[in-house]
């Protein structure tokens, strides 16, 4: 204080009152008052105050502090003072105005202690007393002196002039000349440097405000810089203590001192305080103010704990405001977590707090203690060696207490209650398991003590049953420290919700610590900024908005858009799970687009980790500190991170099959069967089980798993028909090929045989394997297998049908039992009787039967010289047109329906349009399309079923046969079978009869066996002549074009009036056909004898056909 | 709401269709690989036509043929706002998902008329009024959209009815 001294002098009245308001530096009071000497200095005080009357000021001072008034001793004092400062305002006499200023000050610090407490008053007559064993009234008379002392000791100390310590130089009698000298120079300087209006105005803006604060003592505002301690003020000694006993020293020093207060020997200190505390630097030392290390000595003599002979440490000036800097102390609370520093063993360790001592020195903590219950003493022991108590080597790990443990240790040293858990064992106490100590704070960390899910956990596991009961989100939101104030961003849209502005709403343009800048977007205020505090703020956000959740809630990191808003409660539907969740809008920002948290670590939403050997699981959930995991089970589970032995990763190439045996792979669409029919998409095929995602469910984010065996697939992806990973599909695009599209299909399947295993029966012998050329007979089969019984051995073996070669019974030749029963299941029962007409031919018609289905495929490259080819082609070469033809109905049938399929591809697929269209439409309506449909089959059915039905087909075959016979076809009927559907396209478009039809004969020979079909049905009308009529009429275009075609390109284009009769003849020939079919024996007839033609000439055949059937 | 929209995409084409008819081919693919895909925050409905076919250019490498193709399309944007017809899809007790064309959105219980409820014990699990309005699966809402998400190749939002004529469509 007293260095603000110069400005003061010619204060005013007005600054004198005011000064003695604020009191600001008590402090040089007490070293005035411990000075000694006074009684000289006394003396020119007095001098130095002419006037010495109660004035009104004083008056007005005693009545604003009375207690003062009464209890000091020396009101003249202050009078003077007074009176000083009048003559310094009046201008008689400014040159004690410093010295005044600092009385002042004193004064005040005076009337302030007075009035907290005589204590100090006490004190400094104590010290004087001390000093010059006087009485009272001297004491009294010493306040002046003291004062004055300090007028010295300011002038010196702020002129720099005499640096002699006032002590000294207030014994001179010439002191006095000098000030005054000094002073007056001082004051000619001052005014010099300023006129007394600016004074007067600097005085008031220093002082002016402070008069309103009048009474309230220090709450007035006073610069800070006049508050800071100087040289004048008592020093500060920081003195030992026993650490952690800072607040009991300090404790009792202010008993003692209310002990001695008023007595004779006062506590000569005027402050002591500690800043001791768990974290600080200072703990270990309490700091005492005082004029003297001596007082110090006094003062702590006898107190506990407190050390004041060893070397006390003076504090220095510039660190005393440090000193008392306010920190704010964590507060602890039961429950809360911290960490343990001091028990060597523990440090680190988290501990939780079950209580806390008044004195808020201990708290109570629990923790997992590390014992080795005696292990490694005793290994130490074994050794031979003393145990250092430093803790060397490795310390046990965490382990709840185990009393079977102990007592198997160590049985002496523990007792306890088993009823409650608890235990006492070598000087520790446990609970549950946790060792419970009383731990000082200092010896605990509690600020950023940041617990992991891991080890809290721990906590919570030991509890009651042991079982792991917690709620780890619960406690994840625990962990939290909830001090995450709200922040906002430029950017935000905020909404005032308190104060004038209440209302308005907009955009934060910019925010600097509490204000917020905001640009107003609605409202009468639109457009303008305003500056608002953050207290009534709070942000705005609208139904539909994408936020996301950050700070203090346990939903962090959440992305969702907004569905409700109440208040300040928002409610958002979250992107990851579509669950709804509520938190208040502080904790909302709003969100990009994409985002969420899906992570965690490496670990991110819907991936699949391993979870133990045998257990995997798909994430469903990501927390922040754990995640949700639906294992191969079904059951999810709350795991960590840690839990999880590792990610595996996603296998693009997995595949597995469904119910159906067909492939799934990733990204395919499935539906379970049975069960919840749930539909999903795959994320992850593990083994047998796969991972599905669903979006109709919110469950597990939509995640189930089923067994692969027990999903149908819905869609697989792409629409997959080759292997993906082939590069592109090019038969999809590639227009050469999309020529064909039949080309690509897999053709039809043969038609299944139905009823009776043909093979059932039959006399077989072995092609392959093990039993191979033996003979036997089947006597039971599966649809690959057959069970035979052995004429060589007594033993009935399994063997697949692939491997059985059929022998006629009788001639042990090889037939084919399948063409054969096709053409008739009748041929077969016609059995003998056909048998060696079938028999020698059947072998190539069975293959040609066989056949038909890759002959229906239409992978007719193959086919030509496939034909070529021992299986078809034998049965498709000429001769086997024969055979094929001969072959039966079957191959007829099978021809038909190959053809159905084909006609069916190439219908369908590829030419809607053309001529053949008509054709078909015209077979489709023919009943024969159910032949076709079922193709050749249901005639060949039908025949086999009934003889009758046989002739049509015969007939057909026949007339198939014809279109076969052409060899020169053979090459065709590459194309043809190749291309049927072109072929009939072609023709039936615009050129049947051109020589492109080349190979559409081939396909018109193919389309023969159709019409055959056709025929079949259609005869099947017992009208041989309306059928034909029909044909010929209403397919005519397409079919006589295509027969036409067929015939003509085939055997001897000239004949193509012919053909086209031919073929008119032919569906005669079928119609008669379908009316023979009625009699078995006609069918019986032609078709051997077209058949015994037909080898040779297929063409020769087809005519002898034709006119068998005419 | 609806928009011709012009657009541009780069097609590449396989080798071997390189021919005649490739921009046939090219303009096939586009149409393949474009209609019924969510661009962003629309979705391309259908092509109308191409235009402006560019000059293939075979991508050193591969052997592919790049094409710059403009094209116009019928292209459905979404819109916060926008009143929309749905087909209910799944109902719990939060709300009902509903499926706009191919723009799946949710309607929250927050966001219907106080007097609607959900209505666990019925089956199919529905929300009603008790009255007139039955939203189960399969009905047909009038919704209106208050929140859009976009993410790759997906569509999402959030819609409300809350509002005169917007709810349950009667049939």
């Amino acid at each position: 204080m007293a260095s603000s001294a110069p400005f003061q002098f010619a204060g005013d009245s007005d600054s004198d009152e005011d000064n003695f308001n604020p009191a600001p530096a008590d402090l040089s009071d007490d070293e005035n008052n411990a000075t000694t000497k006074r009684a000289a200095v006394m003396t020119d005080r007095r001098e130095s105050n002419p006037a010495v009357d109660n004035d009104i000021i004083d008056e007005e001072e005693d009545e604003e502090r009375p207690s003062k008034s009464a209890s000091k001793p020396t009101p003249d004092d202050e009078e003077e003072d007074e009176n000083g400062d009048e003559e310094a305002e009046d201008g008689e006499d400014g040159k004690n105005g410093d010295d005044e200023e600092d009385e002042e000050e004193e004064d005040e610090e005076e009337e302030e202690d007075d009035e907290d407490e005589d204590v100090h008053r006490h004190r400094r007559k104590r010290r004087k007393d001390h000093r010059a064993a006087f009485f009272d009234i001297e004491a009294e008379v010493e306040d002046e002196d003291e004062a004055e002392d300090e007028e010295k000791e300011g002038e010196e100390i702020e002129d720099f002039i005499d640096n002699a310590h006032p002590d000294d130089i207030a014994e001179s009698g010439r002191l006095d000349d000098d000030r005054r000298h000094r002073e007056l120079d001082r004051r000619r300087e001052l005014e010099a440097s300023m006129d007394a209006e600016k004074q007067a105005e600097i005085l008031r803006a220093r002082y002016g405000k402070r008069a309103p604060a009048r009474g309230y003592g220090e709450m007035a505002v006073v610069p800070k810089r006049l508050l800071l301690p100087s040289v004048d003020d008592p020093g500060i000694w920081a003195v030992r203590c026993k650490e952690g006993k800072e607040r009991d020293v300090v404790f009792s020093i202010m008993r003692r001192i209310e002990e001695r207060a008023g007595s004779k020997d006062e506590v000569p200190i005027t402050a002591a305080f500690e800043r001791g505390g768990p974290n600080s630097v200072m703990k270990g030392y309490i700091y005492v103010e005082a004029r003297r290390q001596n007082d110090i000595m006094i003062a702590l003599d006898g107190v506990l704990d407190v050390y004041p002979r060893t070397k006390m440490i003076l504090v220095e000036l510039k660190d005393m405001p440090d000193l008392l800097r306010v920190t704010k102390t964590p507060n602890l609370e039961p429950g809360a977590w911290v960490r343990l520093k001091k028990p060597a063993k523990h440090a680190g360790d988290l501990a939780q707090v079950l209580d806390v001592t008044e004195n808020g020195l201990e708290a109570r903590v629990r923790f997992i203690p590390r014992l080795d219950y005696g292990v490694r003493d005793e290994m130490a022991a074994a050794a031979g060696k003393r145990k250092r108590p430093g803790m060397p080597g490795p310390r046990p790990p965490q382990r709840l207490f185990s009393e079977v443990e102990a007592r198997k240790r160590n049985p002496r040293q523990l007792q306890g209650n088993p009823q409650t858990n608890t235990w006492t064992y070598a000087g520790d106490d446990f609970e549950n398991g946790f060792q419970v100590k009383d731990i000082k704070i200092q010896q605990l960390d509690v600020k950023n003590v940041n617990p992991t899910l891991e080890e809290v956990t721990k906590f919570a596991s030991g509890s009651e049953d042991g079982t792991e009961n917690l709620d780890l989100k619960a406690l994840a939101a625990s962990l939290k420290d909830g001090s995450t104030n709200v922040t906002y961003v430029p950017g935000d849209v905020i909404e005032v919700y308190q104060g004038e502005q209440r209302g308005v709403v907009g955009k934060a343009v910019n925010v600097q610590g509490d204000i917020v800048t905001l640009r107003v977007t609605e409202g009468e205020l639109a457009g303008q900024t305003i500056e608002v505090p953050n207290k009534g703020l709070r942000k705005r956000f609208k139904a539909g908005d994408h936020v996301k959740v950050i700070g203090g809630s346990r939903f962090r990191d959440e992305v969702g858009m907004v569905v409700k808003i109440v208040d300040d409660r928002i409610t958002l539907l979250t992107d990851q799970t579509n669950t709804e969740i509520t938190v208040f809008s502080k904790d909302l920002r709003e969100a990009s687009d994409i985002g969420g948290q899906g992570s965690l670590g490496q670990y991110s939403l819907l991936d699949l980790v391993q979870l133990d050997p045998t257990t995997v699981g798909c994430i469903v959930k990501v927390d922040r500190e754990s995640m949700v995991v639906l294992d191969q089970n079904g059951d999810t589970r709350q795991v960590m991170p840690s839990q999880i032995a590792n990610k595996l990763p996603k296998r693009k190439l997995a595949v597995a099959a469904d119910r159906n045996g067909s492939e799934i792979r990733l990204d395919d669409v499935v539906r379970e069967y049975g069960g919840q029919q749930r539909q999903g998409k795959i994320i992850h095929i593990h083994r047998s089980f796969i991972f599905l995602h669903s979006h109709a469910t919110t469950e597990n984010a939509g995640v189930y798993v089923t067994r692969a065996g027990n999903v149908t697939t819905i869609a697989a992806k792409g629409g997959r028909s080759t292997n993906p990973n082939a590069g592109p599909d090019l038969s999809t695009m590639n227009p050469a090929l999309k020529r064909n599209p039949a080309a690509n299909s897999n053709g039809m399947q043969p038609p299944k045989t139905f009823g009776r295993d043909r093979a059932l029966g039959q006399t077989i012998s072995v092609r392959k394997g093990g039993y191979k050329g033996l003979m036997g007979i089947v006597k039971d089969t599966t649809d690959t297998h057959a069970r035979v019984e052995l004429h060589g051995k007594n033993k009935i073996v399994t063997v697949p049908k692939a491997d059985l070669i059929f022998k006629d019974k009788v001639s042990g030749k090889t037939i084919d039992i399948y063409s054969r029963s096709g053409r008739g299941g009748f041929g077969a029962p016609g059995g003998g009787g056909y048998g060696d007409r079938n028999g020698s031919r059947t072998p190539m018609a069975g293959n040609g039967g066989e056949r038909t289905p890759a002959w229906g495929a239409p992978k007719s490259v193959a086919r030509t010289p496939a034909w070529g080819r021992g299986e078809t082609s034998g049965s498709r070469t000429p001769a086997w047109g024969d055979g094929s033809r001969t072959v039966n109905p079957y191959d007829g049938s099978r021809t038909a329906y190959g053809d159905g399929n084909r006609t069916a591809y190439g219908g369908a697929t590829s030419y809607a349009g053309g001529s053949r269209t008509p054709a078909w439409s015209s077979s489709a309506k023919t009943p024969a399309h159910d032949g076709f449909g079922h193709g050749s089959k249901t005639p060949a059915y039908g025949a086999g079923s009934s003889g009758s039905s046989n002739d049509p087909w015969g007939s057909k075959t026949p007339a198939y046969g014809a279109s076969a016979p052409t060899p020169g076809a053979s090459g065709p009927s590459d194309s043809w079978g190749y291309t049927p559907g072109p072929g009939p396209s072609g023709g039936g478009s615009s050129s049947s009869h051109h020589p492109y039809d080349a190979p559409t004969p081939g396909g018109a020979g193919f389309g023969a066996p159709t019409p055959g079909a056709l025929n079949a049905p259609t005869p099947g009308g017992a009208y041989s002549a309306p059928t034909p009529a029909a044909l010929s009429a209403p397919t005519p275009g397409a079919w006589q074009g295509g027969w036409g075609s067929a015939a003509d390109s085939a055997p001897t284009p000239a004949a193509v009036g012919a053909p086209t009769p031919g073929a008119s003849g032919i569906g005669g020939g079928i119609g008669g056909g379908g009316g023979g079919g009625g009699a078995s024996g006609y069918y019986g007839a032609p078709t051997p004898a077209a058949y015994g033609g037909v080898p040779e000439t297929p063409a020769a055949g087809g005519e002898m056909r034709n006119a068998d059937d005419d | 709401m609806f928009f011709l929209h012009n657009l541009e995409r780069r097609v590449t084409l396989h080798p071997s269709y390189f021919g005649r008819n490739m921009h046939e081919l090219v303009t096939t693919k586009l149409v393949k690989d474009v209609e019924g895909t969510c661009a962003g925050d629309y979705y391309i409905i259908a092509i109308m036509d191409t235009f402006d076919l560019s000059e293939g250019r075979i991508l050193p490498g591969s052997g592919l043929a790049e094409f710059t193709v403009g094209y116009r399309a019928v292209v459905w944007r979404p819109f916060k706002g926008e009143v929309i017809d749905a087909i209910v899809n799944t109902v719990n007790p939060h709300g009902f998902f509903a499926q706009a064309g191919p723009l799946s959105l949710f309607v929250s219980s927050h966001l219907m008329p106080d007097e609607i409820r959900y209505d666990a014990s019925a089956t199919p699990a529905q929300f009603t009024n008790d009255a007139d309005i039955v939203i189960e699966h399969g009905t047909h809402v009038r919704v209106k959209i208050i929140g859009l998400r976009t993410e790759v190749g997906e569509m999402w939002a959030i819609g409300s009815i809350n509002g005169d004529f917007l709810g349950c469509l009667q049939p």
